[in-house]
């Protein structure tokens, strides 16, 4: 006969407000194999579970209930009050009669009646766990960076500079992200370019560091410890060990007319082409689908000017699988877009602005670069319409941003501040000209964030409307801007020579996509899920992954290099244990009864069935058997639920303990 | 009662009040239109106002009853209802979508019409029925005499596509059907700025100031965009645009003289229906100059 402790709690009154915990705790006493059934206030307080683990050590109890909260909130703690007490762990059980229960009713009666049967049956399964030990699997201690943005670069860098093995994967031709376009950040001032650049030269000079620049993640296997990563790395058509990085098949190219993505389009680039000059690695790439040699064959001038002939047309995509242990998502944003609606977005951008029509009309990343030093106007603010300075700025904030009808109600957090910040970079660069800036709230906490706006405003002389703006149309070679001052009450129009838009911050347009390979999970607007909004912020769901920066939620700078530099934290918290520990929740194999099949192999969503041959000691083959990896197995059963001979069980949810659940009611 | 059989296409039709008064010469040019284009139209019978702009600002229930009696007359006429007012035509489809999303307000008004309301009626406006259901192939077929030259603004309001949730006509800031008909039946639309911006609607009894201003903008920018005439679909806007244009002329000193078409006066006269037939007569700024110019009478 077992001897099993029941264990009630009140939970506050979370439960007992719902449920007659006493009553509980006399019916269940009575039950066959039930030594000792009690209830208490706060079964996780200290007092709580010494009571626990006093009971195991005084009725010699070989299995332990403990009616109370979810397992997701406490089977860990009641677990280890179990294993400190002498039991063996997974001989403890969870009977959740809050969430299902106590939550979820109003009649005391039927709810007590519930939780009485829910005791019951997570007693009869109880009856029938078996002692289980802890899975340990090894660790691979290589992080993979994915993003060589502000977050991808701080988060690398702080995974290396403990000592371990970074690869870092970027997309595009050099690291850098976002905040390389940037011209000068807030609330300081201080040139992007300036802070950034010093950091991307640290990530290529690291001994620790693999950086694949010009590669996508391919595939994503493995679980926490142990993935493996495929990644694609883009053929670049220049041979990276060769390039020196000289320039001159930059120089040469005769296709000079290709829209400058870096420069939001303001410039031109050539087909072979970095970036930007500071460009890490300085290598150019061949933007295939616009270079005359690759359209019609007919070129071939950079092979011809390239001095150590690093020139590859021939070059393929190559797939490498690098073995990781934990892997940082750091793949930032996308800006809303305000021009006619993309295939691929979800939402319908601004026809009262014209959709993107009118040429002086940009988004404040295009501002950036006109202000920017190193942009297509070497810092001089001049409109792109005519290239002339605009004496009469109009700005407007929330373009998209807490505008539920054009699909997002989330503030993007970084506009107020950047706009603020552009009303004082136009002022410092066109001493007479005057900002304004329409805006629905001033949202500055940080900081000295606020004390920042506040400074545009009292000493920057920009002009603050609060209100929006219904629309812009073209008048001659203004632009009007239409709008409301709802302090004063009363409409506005402005003709202005140049209006700047604070679009959204949005997810990474293929953010699903990515998140799909490697199973995280995102929200409505594809931002990746943490696994607790409060108290795990970096974690993803998903063990051995982790988050940092804008794939997350409109983050700013600071805030993004916190986040990465607390992924790394938790990679390195990761990586400081030699053996994981991992729940022995997985399928178990009854090779005597398996008839190899392999059913269970097709269904298993993890790939963690693999097959087996069994031998005599003669080394002849006796048959082949399905084996389960304990490392890779999810514990989620469905190979259970197909096998035809019930020759593999999930251990803690054998069909023997369901039936007896089923069968205690 | 049933529609003409003949016509492959056809509809009940709700005029409006404006249709059978001041703006005739829609009405006129409507059943020209449809019939040249072999459209079959059935008007309904002893429909009444819609209630149109001061009902839904005194009270709400009267202006959705008003709007139901009506769509319950036209549910005994068959085809969808065609509705040439974009006034009207706005609060018959908001009256559906009001009453479609709001059980509660659906039963208030079904006990003062005394019966159901026919939500399921589609409710098209004229642009509709030309550009999607008749279809800009087929419009294009049936020109006779393309109106090569003629620049014309495309004037929306702020009714016909608005709000975005209630004409579903099309894109509510930046549409294009009225511009795709003209280009059907050989026009050119000019691109300006104030297609969709006020003119001042029903202020024109209250306050004709507001008129002069709002209407004023609108006639300076078809004027500066190149547009030798105004097309609107809503009688409201023409009588801002066409009968008040001579006062505001006094009142700002430019001279527009700028004739202000029905959509189905234009596509009348590209269609070859008789210019008697479109009530072209009524237009208190002539056309008659700008289409013998254009070789369009």
């Amino acid at each position: 006969m077992s001897r099993i402790g029941v264990f009630i709690c009140h939970c506050g009154e979370n439960i007992s407000r719902t449920v007659d915990v006493e009553r509980v705790a006399q019916v269940t006493a009575r039950l066959p194999g039930v030594a000792i059934a009690l209830d208490y206030k706060y079964m996780c307080s200290d007092p709580g579970q010494n009571l626990l683990k006093k009971a195991v050590a005084e009725h010699k109890l070989d299995g332990v209930v403990v009616a109370a909260c979810s397992p997701r909130m406490h089977e860990k703690t009641f677990r280890n009050a179990a294993r400190a007490a002498g039991l063996n762990p997974f001989l403890c059980e969870m009977a959740n009669i809050r969430e299902h229960c106590s939550w979820v009713h109003e009649d005391r009666e039927e709810a007590t009646a519930k939780a009485i049967d829910i005791v019951k049956f997570t007693v009869s399964r109880v009856k029938k766990d078996r002692a289980l030990a802890p899975i340990t699997v090894p660790i691979t201690k290589r992080a993979l960076v994915i993003g060589g943005g502000i977050a991808g670069i701080q988060a690398a860098l702080d995974i290396a500079d403990a000592g371990h093995q970074v690869v870092l994967v970027e997309r595009e031709p050099s690291i850098g992200g976002h905040m390389a376009q940037l011209s000068e950040t807030f609330p300081t001032l201080d040139c992007s370019q300036c802070i950034m650049t010093p950091k991307m030269v640290d990530v290529a000079n690291h001994p620790n560091i693999k950086l694949y620049t010009w590669s996508e993640i391919e595939e994503v296997s493995g679980y926490i410890g142990n993935f493996q990563v495929t990644v694609r790395r883009k053929a670049r058509s220049v041979d990276e060990d060769k390039c020196t990085g000289c320039g001159v098949c930059m120089a040469k190219c005769p296709q000079k007319k290709i829209d400058n993505a870096f420069d939001r389009n303001l410039g031109t680039r050539p087909a072979i082409y970095v970036p930007f000059p500071q460009a890490v690695p300085n290598t150019p790439v061949i933007d295939r689908d616009n270079c005359t040699r690759f359209k019609t064959g007919k070129c071939g001038v950079c092979e011809k000017v390239c001095g150590p002939g690093a020139i590859d047309y021939g070059q393929q995509d190559q797939l490498i699988v690098e073995p990781v242990g934990a892997i940082v998502v750091a793949s930032g944003f996308d800006l809303y877009n305000i021009g006619p609606k993309p295939a691929d977005s979800p939402y319908e951008g601004y026809g009262e602005f014209g959709y993107g029509a009118i040429p002086d009309v940009i988004d404040g990343l295009t501002f950036e670069r006109l202000a920017s030093a190193s942009g297509p106007t070497g810092g001089k603010i001049l409109r792109p319409s005519d290239g002339k300075e605009p004496k009469q700025v109009v700005f407007i904030q929330c373009v998209g941003s807490r505008a539920r009808e054009k699909g997002i109600s989330y503030c993007s957090k970084i506009c107020c501040m950047y706009t603020a910040k552009h009303t004082m970079l136009y002022k410092h660069k066109i001493h007479d000209g005057q900002a304004y800036v329409f805006f629905m709230d001033a949202r500055t906490p940080g900081k000295n964030y606020d004390e920042f706006w506040r400074r545009a405003v009292e000493e920057e002389e920009a002009v603050y409307i609060r209100g929006m703006v219904s629309r812009l149309y073209q008048k001659g070679d203004k632009v009007v801007v239409m709008g409301s001052d709802v302090l004063v009450g009363v409409q506005v129009e402005i003709e202005a020579d140049l209006v700047v838009l604070a679009t959204a911050v949005q997810a990474r347009t293929g953010a699903d996509l990515l998140a799909q390979k490697l199973g995280i999970s995102y929200d409505r607007y594809n931002f990746y899920s943490e696994a607790h909004a409060k108290l795990k912020p970096v974690e993803c769901a998903t063990a051995g992954i982790y988050l940092a920066g804008a794939c997350q939620g409109p983050k700013d700078i600071p805030d993004t290099v916190s986040q990465a530099s607390a992924a790394a934290a938790k990679v390195m918290t990761l990586f400081a244990k030699d053996q994981l520990e991992r729940e022995p929740i997985v399928a178990r194999v009854n090779e005597r009864n398996c008839a190899g099949c392999l059913a269970c192999k097709k269904v298993c969503p993890y790939g963690a069935v693999e097959e087996k041959e069994i031998r005599d000691r003669n080394g002849n083959l006796i048959k082949t058997v399905a084996y389960v990896n304990p490392g890779v197995c999810g514990g989620c059963g469905t190979c259970q639920a197909t096998c035809p001979s019930k020759s593999v069980e999930l251990d803690g949810y054998t069909d023997e303990q369901i039936m007896a659940m089923i069968e205690a009611l | 009662m049933s529609p003409n059989r003949k016509f492959a296409l056809s509809y009940s039709y709700y005029p409006g009040c404006s249709l059978h008064a001041s703006a005739k010469e829609y009405d006129v040019s409507t059943k020209g239109v449809f019939n040249a284009l072999r459209i079959g139209l059935k008007e309904v019978p002893d429909w009444f106002c819609c209630g149109a702009t001061p009902a839904h600002n005194v009270d709400e229930l009267l202006s959705l009853a008003l709007c139901a009696k009506n769509l319950s007359l036209a549910g005994k006429v068959e085809g969808d209802l065609a509705v040439a007012c974009a006034a009207c035509f706005s609060r018959l489809k908001t009256t559906q979508h009001r009453l479609k999303e709001n059980d509660i307000k659906r039963k208030q008004v079904e006990t003062a019409i005394d019966g159901p309301v026919p939500l399921g009626k589609k409710v098209k406006h004229l642009l509709e029925i030309l550009a999607k259901d008749f279809g800009l192939d087929k419009l294009e077929g049936a020109v006779q005499k393309p109106l090569t030259g003629l620049k014309i603004a495309c004037y929306y309001g702020c009714l016909l596509t608005r709000p975005p949730e209630v004409p579903e006509l099309d894109d509510c800031e930046a549409p294009t059907i009225m511009e795709n008909v003209i280009k059907a039946v050989g026009g050119e639309p000019v691109a300006w700025s104030h297609r969709l911006e006020c003119c001042g609607a029903n202020f024109t009894l209250s306050r004709p100031g507001v008129i002069l201003k709002l209407s004023n903008e609108i006639l300076a920018s078809a004027k500066d965009a190149g547009a030798d005439c105004i097309m609107v679909a809503c009688p409201l806007c023409h009588g801002n645009l066409d009968i008040r244009q001579e006062e505001i002329e006094q009142a700002t000193g430019r001279r527009y003289g700028m004739p202000v078409f029905y959509i189905t006066q234009l596509v009348g006269l590209a269609c070859g229906v008789s210019p008697l037939r479109l009530g072209l007569e009524s237009m208190i700024v002539s056309p008659a100059a700008l289409l013998r110019e254009k070789n369009l009478l």
